[in-house]
């Protein structure tokens, strides 16, 4: 599937402007170019409006049918951002552009309209976006959970940073969790056969509460 | 002889063979697996390694699954055993004929074998797992796939036996003293090598080895119809494959490399049973190495579609093929 | 199985995971099944989510490259050097050009590493140990260049934001060179042992097909999209680090094999030839490398200090060897990022298992499954079942029977 005709980078913002006019509300083009040639390489971001995010996808696919790299999403404060991270023109020597679509989902009303009718693949992302920001895609094929486990509580949602992330109860910071205390006490080693190492363990292990090892644990061994 | 006589020889004779079966076959299977280390530039397990195996299974919890039939799902094993030592019972090893030969034949042995496959089938049923129902579907596919080859290679042997004469030519004591090489000419020596390759080729799937082991297949079922043995159950399971590998490698050496090494030097009676005893472990050696260790260290695992057609249609064919060669010479030898 | 009537007829469901030998990592497949053939598949992911892209929004970027080295056992360059050059792009650093050598490099061999164990594996699924134990054994060469080249076989830890944090030394040279010649060499071997085998070609070919469109429309990357016919790579799409000086074309089944069926025979051709196309582009690299620095900011404090002025978003692009990698960083003015999104190549690829499955027999599901060369995640919990009760095992309970056991074994 070739593109019929490549456009440069600013020739897909202006078809964009174009067409949805004050639905893109902001565009912009970064280039970077690494390597001792310099080529460069073109992503292009336009911010739109929630309502443009399903036309704007199938102009996409008019242009080029986009491979959709992942749905992005970022916690603003009073919004929910979506970036939609396509690429076109792949297939093509060093032709290749990532168009981003941002779209901004106000906190008071978190829906956004599927794009899986669009395009299949994009289910699995919107599933996580679910889970993880709290969105609401709206006609989504599939909506279960995709990576939380089934008892992860309703509600919570990892990514946010508000009152709905993840609560400071629910991190268990390894690093600090220190020595348990009910651990079995060591099996004693004949002093010839100990290292030096192991002694300071041993003068440790002395202090700590000798507790015979549960019945249960010699079993799955 | 009076009866007690007999019934204490056929006893004594059937412990010792259970024990040369189960120490043999364990010992054969340490050699298969050193072969297999060797052949893809492994190290391996020492060739004791079997039977550290066996002797830490049975030490092992014995664990039956809650969906389970627990009388079947126990008694699977042992009966998986009992039927792999009762097979060893007609076959002959070395100069030493038979224990039970006067009392069964070759088609005996043929049916024989299916008993311990159909065990392993009953255990799998019973052990209430999807992987089990799975395993034990397909072994009962593979069992009906592998008995038209190994049957027609096991007539076409007696047949020409009876053909040139022999009498009673199904006694595995009669194929034994009767090489039939000796009895065939060119032609027929053609049709017999096919008829090897062909039980060469049955051997695998009769002791679930690579490329026809997909009722066991490790990466899809996770050990198939054996998923949910463990401990003592697992251990017998072990012992019985263990014993059919000597089962089948002696059915080999009694149907096709039958010559026993006193028949060419003459040795004292004691002497000569010691050499054709290790001059069978040597055969045995030679079909366990072709048989299992070549072909599964060179192959990948076929579907259960590909093992059916493999064996009903080129098997099969190839089989007819031999049969029709040993039939010609038979012709030709003016019988 | 249980007693549930509905479970004991036809179609009936065989449930494949968590933990499978099939499997290489956590993954809960379930089949709706008649007889040995699939009706319907369904997976669900997340077995063992570990919430890296949390833990990275509460870091700072220097220690989310070190933290990106564990995201994947094997893909040990491939998100360090996506997500460094995400922030690079924020902070309009200039990566030096030898650096974008020495990354390239590296990647490099990571692919044919990373090949060659996908290799093994999918010989092994296939039953073919023999093949597994040489892929494995041929693949040690890379994991000694590598570990030469960088100080360690996994974990690489050489991408820094800016730059590497070591540069090849020349005595390092023939031993990179003696490498690709060995893997030169091994080239027309490795693609007789495995094309030209009946029984691989007899459990491959056209087994687990994966159409053009479903390629497109599940949005697949890397091999796996590139065996169905879509012309889809990275590192010739998109020029970055030196990949945009060099002289490579993506690989398509069609231009070895005279057709594209898009089945599980495809995928290891496209991968074996990769093998040799990055032996290639090493080969490439070194004639080309030029000389200088290896890193825009060797000082960490100063780099550091740079990170809290940082603001603006970037996407970092990587062909990984299972495909693109791409990284989403935005940074406002503050240590750590505001947004950190990890697009593994496998995120993308497990969609298309649904249709490589469907109508296939169960002696397929283990070369299929792999044939994506799925690579997910590690442990962040366990869920233990013990006389029937179902607990989850904390990872304090876990960091404690581990520690208990290492002291019994080295008592």
């Amino acid at each position: 599937m070739k593109p019929a005709k490549l456009l440069t980078p600013e020739e897909v913002v202006a078809v964009f402007a174009k067409k949805f006019g004050k639905g893109i509300l902001e565009s912009r083009i970064t280039e970077r170019c690494e390597g001792v040639g310099k080529r460069p390489s073109y992503d292009i971001w336009l911010d739109i409006d929630r309502d443009t995010l399903h036309p704007a996808v199938r102009e996409l696919i008019a242009i080029h049918f986009p491979h959709l790299g992942v749905i992005s999403g970022t916690d603003i404060g009073d919004a929910v951002e979506l970036n939609y991270h396509f690429s076109i023109y792949y297939g093509t020597k060093h032709g290749e552009y990532m168009v981003t679509l941002t779209v901004a989902l106000p906190k008071s009303d978190l829906r956004v309209a599927t794009i899986a009718d669009l395009i299949p693949g994009a289910v699995f992302s919107e599933r996580e976006k679910q889970e993880m920001l709290g969105v609401e895609v709206v006609g989504i094929p599939d909506g279960r959970r995709l990576f939380l486990p089934e008892e992860f509580p309703e509600g919570v949602y990892p990514w946010r940073k508000d009152e709905t992330g993840i609560r400071d109860g629910m991190v268990k910071d390894l690093w600090a969790v220190g020595r348990p205390a009910n651990r079995p006490a060591r099996p004693a080693i004949p002093p010839e056969e100990e290292g030096v190492v192991q002694a300071a363990e041993v003068a440790e292990a002395k202090v700590t509460a000798r507790e015979p090892a549960p019945a249960e644990e010699e079993r799955h061994e | 002889m009076t009866l007690i006589e007999t019934i204490l020889a056929a006893v004594g004779g059937t412990v010792a063979m259970a024990v040369f079966g189960i120490v043999a076959g364990l010992f054969f299977l340490g050699v298969d697996r050193k072969f297999a280390a060797l052949m893809q530039a492994r190290i391996g397990p020492p060739l004791r390694q079997p039977f550290i195996d066996a002797a830490k299974l049975m030490r092992k919890e014995n664990i039956v699954p809650e969906n389970a039939i627990p009388w079947i799902f126990n008694g699977a094993p042992i009966l998986a055993l009992a039927s792999a030592i009762t097979i060893l019972l007609y076959l002959p090893v070395g100069s030493i004929m038979p224990v039970l030969g006067g009392a069964g034949d070759l088609i005996l042995v043929m049916y024989l074998l299916t008993i311990p496959a159909l065990a392993m089938v009953v255990g799998g049923f019973a052990s209430g797992s999807p992987y089990a129902t799975v395993g034990a579907q397909r072994e009962m596919v593979i069992l009906i796939a592998y008995e038209l080859p190994l049957a027609i290679a096991i007539i076409a042997i007696a047949w020409r036996l009876s053909m040139a004469g022999i009498a009673d030519p199904f006694s595995l004591t009669t194929i034994a003293a009767n090489p039939v090489w000796g009895v065939v000419g060119p032609v027929g020596a053609v049709g017999l090598l096919i008829l090897l390759g062909i039980l060469a080729w049955v051997t695998p799937a009769e002791l679930s080895r690579i490329p026809f082991d997909a009722q066991e297949a490790e990466t899809e079922l996770a050990g198939g119809l054996l998923v949910e043995y463990s401990g003592k159950n697992f251990a017998l399971f072990y012992l019985a494959q263990a014993v059919k590998t000597i089962v089948m490698a002696a059915l080999a050496v009694a149907l096709f490399l039958p010559w026993n090494l006193s028949s060419f030097v003459a040795m004292a009676p004691a002497v000569a049973v010691a050499a054709d005893f290790v001059f069978f472990l040597a055969k045995v050696l030679l079909v366990v190495f072709f048989s299992i260790s070549l072909i599964r260290v060179s192959m990948a695992r076929f579907r259960i579609n590909q093992i059916v057609s493999i064996y009903w249609v080129w098997l099969g064919l190839a089989g007819f093929v031999g049969l029709a060669l040993v039939m010609i010479d038979a012709i030709l030898a003016g019988v | 199985m249980s007693d549930d009537p509905q479970k004991k007829m036809t179609p009936y469901t065989v449930p494949i995971g968590p933990t499978h030998p099939a499997l290489k990592e956590p993954v809960m497949f379930t089949f709706q099944m008649n007889g040995e053939q699939i009706l319907k598949a369904d997976f669900a992911p997340g077995q063992t989510h570990r919430g890296i892209e949390w833990m990275g929004m509460r870091r700072n970027p220097v220690q989310i490259v070190h933290l990106t080295d564990r995201i994947c056992g094997i893909c040990g360059v491939s998100h360090s050097l996506a997500f460094a050059r995400a922030m690079e792009q924020i902070m309009e650093i200039e990566v030096p050009e030898r650096a974008d050598y020495v990354r390239t490099i590296i990647a490099e061999f990571e692919r044919i590493q990373s090949h060659l164990l996908w290799a093994g594996v999918a010989a092994h699924e296939l039953g073919f140990d023999t093949l597994l134990h040489l892929t494995w054994r041929v693949r040690e060469q890379a994991m000694d260049t590598i570990e030469l080249l960088t100080g360690n076989r996994v974990n690489y830890g050489i991408i820094q934001v800016g730059g590497v944090r070591r540069d090849f030394t020349p005595d390092q040279f023939p031993a990179i060179e003696e490498t690709l010649q060995y893997y030169s060499d091994l080239k027309s071997k490795l693609l007789k042992i495995f094309l030209e085998d009946k029984t691989i070609q007899m459990r491959c070919r056209d087994c687990g097909v994966l159409s053009y469109d479903d390629a497109l429309k599940l949005c697949t990357v890397g091999p796996t999209a590139r065996a169905s016919g879509l012309n889809m790579d990275v590192r010739v799409d998109y020029p970055f680090a030196a990949y945009g000086d060099l002289a490579i074309e993506p690989i398509l089944p069609d231009a070895y094999m005279g057709e594209t069926r898009g089945d599980v025979f495809d995928r290891i051709v496209v991968r074996l030839l990769e093998v040799d196309q990055s032996v290639d582009i090493i080969r490439q690299c070194l004639d080309r490398m030029p000389a200088g620095e290896v890193i825009a900011e060797p000082k960490l404090a100063k780099l550091l200090n740079q990170f809290k002025k940082a603001h603006g978003e970037a996407l970092g692009r990587h062909e990984a060897p299972r495909g693109e990698v791409l990284h989403y960083v935005r940074m406002d003015g503050k240590e750590h990022p505001t947004s950190w999104k990890v697009k593994a190549s496998s995120y993308s690829n497990l969609m298309s298992w649904i249709p490589m499955l469907e109508g296939e027999q169960i002696a397929d599901i283990p070369i299929i499954v792999a044939s994506i060369d799925p690579c997910l995640s590690c442990t962040d919990r366990v869920a233990v079942v013990r006389s029937g009760e179902r607990g989850i095992m904390t990872k304090e309970e876990l960091h404690r029977l581990s520690v208990e056991k290492t002291r019994r074994l080295s008592a």
